[in-house]
């Protein structure tokens, strides 16, 4: 089956030959084609060429084109470095100082900063495999990049100091969401979004109602306006946000590894599908293939039954470097479980 | 005198646990007029404070934000404190050597342990973020640190902490700092690949684990 094939199948209760398993490649697609991550910068037909290879190779179900989660805000003025053959980051926020909040302006991402060059590698992507595999476009929340705008503390101050300019900097930043979601989905694909910040191992559930909910809602709505269905990832700890992300209208939640499935399942399984939730580094990058299939076989137990599905995934991107034969173990596994799921599993 | 003094210790921890930085530069001024033992102050009040801030933290009543609140008004009342401090209060303090590792600029994670450290009575030299190997292991000589501190968010640069210690080795003098390392990604796993002397989940975890690395027979009895 086809990825698409076999979503369609899951989605219809038709027989099917495995869950869906997305472990998610980022930056390892450089290993992939034998490039330097730095050779991302700016090349939009390189990403796309590696994605596609890593697809190919791997043969998971859900493509998404992701170098960092800077895109954004680089396009609204912040600095990022480019390691030769590391991931890039945040160098610089946009603004050092929250006087000079009037010279933010949400970026075109049809001109802006390398938002083009992630445009051109999603329709090359489209254009390579879109027939047959679902090619997202990493698209990092308001929330989470308002806090590269200005910087992650000064943005953890001013939500006690002076909220109102936390919530303008969020609309500028959900201005610049909108706007590359409508070039997301007029390349062929659909926004994945990301919102590492606005995890509960930064803020609370109070400030997350506050500060990120209301913004993300919007985004969700506009995206499920253009016929979208809408994946959100929030790291780290998220049990206490579950209902809200359910709220802000997400069809899946992806779950990194601090959180757990089973417990997901229960709370909010019944409404959103999920995602998850090997862990990238001890597992995926540390582990032995052995490691992996324990791991996977965890994460299969725990949530194949979820009433509104499951895909076995990385609890986050995974690292550069890891093996190429875990990312096997991990679809090897999934592929011996089949569907129904074996019961020795 | 001894009520008007509990009061204000107990002001002082209310302050920073209200994350009020007037409140704390208020106490911290009138310790200072009656003629209050700074020290005294400082360790009973606002590091107490802080302390009580860290375990709202375990209990997710406070986040990050409300962390970084209370340590401004921590540092508020400090710089109130500081000048007061009597020569003999200042013997003794372990230096720490912290900061984020080369490639990273996630600092959070990094500002409380570097937080409650400071509270904890460690001597912390804060280097920032995005730190090449050299400049942790030539800080570590220069100052006499005991204990070198890693942090890193991002699996791209966890690699770096076991170049601070291949770097100790090379100069064979790892033996003479502990190298303890923390962060998203890192577990206990990769701090024993690396052969650092200890890993820490969280900011209080950490504490304690400085702790037990320069007073050994000390954590082992508070921990019993």
């Amino acid at each position: 089956m086809t990825p698409n094939e076999r979503f369609a199948a899951y989605a219809a209760g038709a027989p099917l030959d495995r869950l869906p398993c997305v472990p998610i490649v980022g930056n390892t697609a450089a290993r992939v084609i034998g490039v330097k991550v730095g050779d991302f910068r700016g090349n939009g037909r390189l990403i796309a060429q590696a994605q596609v290879a890593s697809y190919r190779l791997f043969g998971y179900d859900i493509i998404r084109i992701f170098t960092d989660l800077y895109t954004q805000a680089e396009a609204m003025g912040a600095k990022v470095a480019y390691p030769e053959d590391e991931t890039a980051y945040l160098a610089a926020p946009a603004v050092d100082d929250i006087t000079q909040l009037d010279r933010l302006h949400p970026a075109d991402p049809l001109k802006d900063g390398y938002l083009p060059e992630h445009l051109e590698a999603m329709r090359r992507a489209v254009d390579a495999v879109g027939d047959e595999v679902a090619v997202t476009g990493a698209l990092t929340c308001p929330f989470t990049n308002a806090s590269f705008l200005v910087g992650a503390d000064q943005l953890a101050r001013l939500m006690m100091r002076a909220p109102e300019k936390v919530h303008r900097l969020c609309e500028i930043s959900l201005a610049t969401n909108l706007a590359y979601a409508e070039a997301i989905i007029a390349a062929g694909c659909t926004p994945s979004l990301t919102d590492a910040m606005s995890s509960m191992s930064v803020i609370g559930p109070r400030q997350f109602k506050e500060f990120s909910l209301p913004y993300l809602t919007r985004l969700i709505d506009f995206i499920h306006g253009k016929g979208k269905k809408v994946t959100l990832h929030i790291c780290g700890k998220t049990s206490g946000i579950w209902e809200a992300m359910v709220a802000a209208g997400a069809d899946c939640l992806s779950l990194d590894n601090a959180a757990s499935i089973a417990e997901a399942k229960q709370k909010v399984g019944d409404r959103v599908r999920l995602m998850g939730n090997v862990t990238p580094s001890e597992v995926m990058l540390q582990g032995t293939t052995d490691d992996v299939r324990a791991a996977t076989l965890a994460c299969i137990g725990a949530g194949h039954d979820n009433p509104s599905g499951f895909i076995v995934a990385s609890g986050c991107s995974l690292p550069t470097e890891t093996p190429f034969a875990n990312i096997h173990a991990m679809l090897d596994t999934v592929r011996e479980a089949g569907w129904p799921v074996r019961r020795a599993v | 005198m001894s009520a008007e003094k509990e009061r204000l210790l107990q002001e002082l921890s209310d302050a920073v646990v209200e994350m009020d930085e007037d409140q704390a530069v208020a106490a911290a001024n009138e310790v200072v007029d009656r003629g209050i033992d700074a020290y005294e102050a400082i360790e009973r009040g606002l590091s107490a404070g802080m302390e009580r801030a860290g375990d709202l933290f375990d209990q997710e009543e406070y986040f990050i934000p409300e962390l970084l609140m209370c340590s401004d008004a921590m540092y508020a009342g400090m710089d109130v404190l500081k000048p007061h401090l009597k020569a003999d209060n200042a013997a003794v303090k372990h230096k720490v050597v912290i900061g984020v590792v080369e490639g990273d600029t996630h600092d959070i994670g990094k500002n409380l342990v570097k937080i409650m450290l400071e509270t904890s009575g460690f001597d912390v030299t804060d280097l920032g973020r995005d730190i090449p190997p050299a400049r942790f292991v030539e800080t570590a000589k220069n100052i006499g640190a005991k204990i070198i501190a890693l942090s890193t968010l991002m699996t791209t640069t966890m690699e770096g902490m076991g170049a601070v210690i291949r770097q100790l080795s090379e100069e064979g003098i790892r033996d003479q700092f502990k190298v303890i390392v923390g962060g998203g990604p890192i577990s206990q796993g990769f701090a024993d690949r690396i052969g650092a002397d200890g890993y820490a989940v969280n900011a209080a975890d950490a504490i304690r684990l400085a702790r037990s690395l320069v007073h050994p027979s000390a954590a082992a009895g508070a921990a019993a």
